[in-house]
């Protein structure tokens, strides 16, 4: 029956309109050419030119080779490079989820226009440029910034050096990468029941028993995945590794921006991009695993 | 419901962390106004001088109006392609319409470095490199994903009664479209058409893989400032920068609630 | 009632001729994959006409709804109205007006705006617009809150302007998909009665779905119960009541005792119980009789002549203000008797010996398999 398409599309739920197939197709191409476009071409050209081989001189001759994965593999600067970066990332994470549990569980217990207005001050930082917020940091951290004045006013001969070092790079990212976690957080407290903490308080239970025995284990799975933003966006960041660091922290992200801005080495930045994809991908099969074993 | 009171000290470890979180866009403030050559706090005198000076700094201005033409014009691109995209994934829902929203922001998945590095090879091949096309496709890239969902979910979440009930006072599919699902998902557009904004507004890895010494967005020159110079000119500009956020914040939030937009 | 509206009386009678009705579903028929949600379903609806759904959700009534408003392309079979075959006709062109469950207004359109909407779309002068919107405004008795939208307005009031948005089309046909659910009970019946007076007054054909059989018993001409996609009875309330046509539409349309037995002749067997049957026949059946036409007497009273009697004690006895209902324990059986209250101390204490009896033309038989 050809009349049951245009009835179909006038109106009725999902299950009941074998849709037009022309028309579908029209509204889609565009979106689907930008994704073809922008998305999956360079990206699949990424990582075959992580393959490709490379002369001397740095010109690619077209032929494939395993060489930059061999080297790569092969040279224990890399290996460090990989290794600080994991421990970075993995330290910021900490210290992002310590900062932000606070402000999360502080969310959760306010109500009204107040904790609009937080969660509005909480969203801000993230629509702001990182440039913008690692800028606050240099004029906080630097040896003529807020720390060091404060310091100098009580006496301090030598200025504390936080900048230009992986104490100011964790610093800077655990701020920048807040939002995301206190998102995660309060995300994942939306399941937390009041009355069950009501509850444990007429069993008995002290404010304190209260949290590590309720509100922590309940907080779990939001933990885990303000855990999991906050690892994958520390280890791809590399504005503000860049700005505080001041070209004397090497992580992977800067080193891709290096190879493919200043040394001009794709093939490499390729190879080293195409690793951050896997520490990606370990994280998110670690996250996986924990989901699953909480149940 | 009641939510139980809160601890005194849970109180005092917020305050600490709003602090934390607010320190680097408060200190801004008062370091904008400083009146020395370089960037030290407190600043030994005071002045308006960086703010005359963003208007004596041509490259900052040019790439200044870039950005914001940029972010419009992506912006009205954006839900160009998202609005019908949208129609036919959640209203049409064809075969595998789940799947092909996952294809479709997956970009947002993909680690902006990798993404940059990934256009950089293929836009550098074909001559796009440093170009406006070359940089609204980037940011159309990066962009849309967020677009996409926010104007699928608008779509979904609307009852489609209201459809069928314009279908049957005799209103055909294209006129339901635009008396009545359009308007209804006013406020999704409002959302999705800001957010798309400030995301491009404020995109600064894309740029720097996709930009050049002639065509630079605002966050790139301000990279650029920042990593070369140590004075208070970046200070007053991201004052500026924030007051222009907080507008468009509010604005959207007066009108439909931004906390909503953002967490369900 | 009768001398209001006689026609439609008389068309509740006996309903259209097969195939000769005004609106006519010929052997309609909705499958999903492999569920059949509506089975076949004929029906035909006379001009004017007010007829329910009635069934237990999921027995396919808003699914034969939809299928009449073209929201759901039906699988197989005609939706004939005035003798036109309009089964694959869009929504768009179908002239027929709807009212949703949820109401499904347009929230960024004032109450005029809603109203107005259906107007707009067949294109009618402005001034002619404006008249007729009025008028339908009026008639729900919405007047002075034109300029209001939706969201301002009360469960009741809304409901008032899905009604006028609906009605001002001047539809061939009325759709009703459960528009009273969602309201209180008292403006429930306030509604039940002005949705039937201006469906009277402007002679407009209806269809409601409903799952509630007071509604469907006391609003309508003709009743058709569903279940399972298929058409149990159709007839008037009357009809359904003191006749129906299977164990389902008894227990669905009011309350019933259900007891199984044997029938051999004019006697059923009941574990030991013989009962009188009205038609005489063979074979295991299922005998349903009314609680209210069961009459609950002392025990030992001269049973009247006609009747079948069962003798027991009572049970449980629930007072419900205008009646009270008794649980008689009979020993192999228990059977359910509600009598109307008569002023204080009429109640029969639990644990008295009665006699329950009833008229052998209540006793309603059905075969059952064995």
């Amino acid at each position: 029956m050809s009349a049951t398409a245009t009835v179909a599309a006038t109106a009725g739920s999902a299950a009941d309109r074998p849709a037009g197939g022309g028309l579908v197709v029209a509204l889609l191409l565009p979106i689907a050419l930008v994704n073809l476009v922008g998305f999956l071409l360079p990206v699949f050209n990424l990582a075959l030119i992580s393959l490709q081989e490379v002369q001397a001189s740095g010109a690619m001759t077209g032929g494939w080779s395993t060489a930059k994965w061999v080297s790569v593999v092969t040279d224990d600067f890399y290996w460090e490079l990989l290794w600080n970066t994991i421990r970075t990332s993995l330290g910021i994470t900490l210290a992002t989820l310590l900062v932000s549990y606070p402000i999360a569980l502080y969310l959760h217990r306010s109500s009204g226009l107040w904790r609009s207005v937080l969660l509005v001050m909480v969203i801000s930082p993230l629509l702001l440029s990182a440039v913008v917020r690692t800028y606050g940091w240099i004029a906080i951290l630097s040896d003529q910034g807020v720390v060091n004045s404060v310091l100098k006013a009580f006496g301090a001969a030598e200025p504390w050096r936080l900048m230009f070092n992986l104490t100011g790079v964790t610093i800077g990212l655990t701020e920048i990468l807040m939002p995301y976690m206190i998102l995660a957080l309060v995300a994942g407290f939306g399941r937390l029941d009041p009355r069950a903490e009501e509850a444990a308080a007429t069993l008995g239970a002290s404010p304190f028993r209260v949290f590590r025995r309720i509100v922590l284990p309940l907080s779990v799975p939001g933990i885990a995945l303000g855990s999991l933003l906050t690892f994958v966006l520390a280890v791809s960041s590399f504005i503000t590794p860049k700005l505080l660091g001041g070209g004397r922290v090497f992580l992977l992200a800067t080193e891709v921006y290096d190879q493919a801005i200043v040394t001009l080495d794709w093939p490499l930045a390729a190879t080293l991009s195409m690793i951050v994809l896997v520490v990606f991908g370990i994280a998110i099969a670690v996250y996986g695993r924990l989901v699953r074993s909480i149940g | 419901m009641d939510k139980p009171p809160i601890s005194p000290a849970l109180k005092c470890l917020a305050a600490i962390a709003f602090l934390f979180l607010l320190a680097p866009v408060l200190i801004v403030v008062p370091l904008s106004f400083s009146g020395d050559v370089f960037m030290s706090f407190p600043p030994k005198s005071w002045s308006g001088r960086w703010y005359a000076a963003i208007l004596q700094n041509p490259k900052m201005l040019e790439a200044f109006l870039f950005s914001v033409k940029l972010a419009a014009g992506v912006t009205v691109v954006n839900l160009a392609i998202a609005v019908p995209a949208s129609y036919a994934l959640v209203r049409l829902a064809p075969r595998g319409a789940e799947a092909m929203t996952s294809l479709f922001t997956a970009p947002l998945l993909l680690p902006t470095i990798v993404l940059g590095l990934a256009m950089l090879i293929i836009f550098a091949r074909i001559g796009l490199l440093a170009t406006v096309p070359g940089l609204f496709v980037a940011h159309l890239v990066v962009t849309l994903p967020y677009v996409l969902r926010v104007i699928s979910t608008a779509l979904s979440t609307l009852p489609i009664a209201v459809e069928e009930a314009a279908a049957t006072l005799g209103a055909a599919p294209a006129t339901v479209f635009r008396r009545v699902t359009l308007p209804m998902m006013l406020p999704g557009l409002v959302a999705a058409g800001a957010l798309s904004f400030l995301v491009s507004f404020d995109e600064v890895v894309l740029s720097l893989f996709m930009s050049g010494p002639r065509l630079s967005t605002l966050p790139v020159e301000m990279y650029h400032h920042v990593e070369s110079r140590a004075d208070p000119l970046v200070a007053a500009i991201s004052v500026l920068l924030v007051v222009f956020t907080l507008a468009i914040v509010i604005v959207v939030d007066r009108s439909l609630g931004l906390a909503k937009t953002f967490v369900k | 009632m009768m001398h209001q509206a006689p026609t439609a009386m008389t068309i509740a009678e006996a309903g259209p001729v097969r195939g000769q009705g005004f609106l006519s579903l010929q052997a309609l028929t909705r499958r999903y994959h492999d569920f059949v949600a509506v089975d076949a379903v004929d029906l035909d609806v006379a001009k004017g006409e007010f007829v329910s759904l009635l069934g237990p959700s999921g027995c396919g009534k808003t699914t034969t709804l939809r299928m009449i408003a073209g929201l759901v392309p039906a699988s197989d079979g005609r939706i004939v109205v005035a003798g036109r075959d309009i089964t694959a006709m869009p929504t768009y062109r179908r002239d027929m007006g709807l009212v949703f469950q949820s109401y499904a207004l347009f929230p960024h359109m004032t109450v005029a705006g809603n109203v107005a909407f259906g107007l707009e779309m067949r294109g009618l002068p402005k001034a002619e617009i404006r008249t007729r919107v009025a008028e339908a405004i009026a008639m729900v008795r919405l007047d002075g809150r034109e300029d209001r939208k939706p969201g301002q307005l009360s469960g009741g009031q809304q409901q008032r302007v899905a009604l006028a948005r609906a009605l001002v089309i001047r539809p061939s046909i009325l759709l009703l998909d459960e528009p009273l659910s969602n309201l209180d009970a008292k403006l429930r019946e306030e509604m039940r009665n002005e949705i039937r007076d201006i469906q009277r007054r402007l002679g407009t054909t209806a269809i409601f779905v409903t799952h509630d059989q007071d509604e469907a018993l006391t609003m309508s001409d003709r009743v058709v119960v569903m279940n399972h996609g298929h058409i149990e009875q159709i007839g008037t309330p009357e009809d359904l009541y003191e006749r129906p046509a299977s164990p389902f539409v008894a227990a669905f349309v009011g309350r019933t005792n259900r007891l199984e037995g044997v029938q051999q002749g004019a006697t059923v067997t009941v574990s030991g119980l013989a009962i009188e049957a009205p038609i005489p026949k063979s074979g295991p059946v299922e005998v349903l009789v009314r609680p209210h036409r069961v009459h609950v007497a002392p025990h030992g009273a001269p049973p009247p002549a006609g009747r079948n009697r069962v003798d027991g004690t009572i049970r449980r006895a629930t007072y419900a203000g205008n009646v009270v209902q008794y649980e008689i324990d009979a020993g192999s059986v228990t059977l359910t008797a509600e009598a109307a209250t008569a002023g204080i101390g009429g109640l029969i204490p639990v644990g008295t010996a009665v006699t329950a009896a009833w008229a052998v033309e209540d006793t309603l038989v059905f075969g059952r398999p064995s």
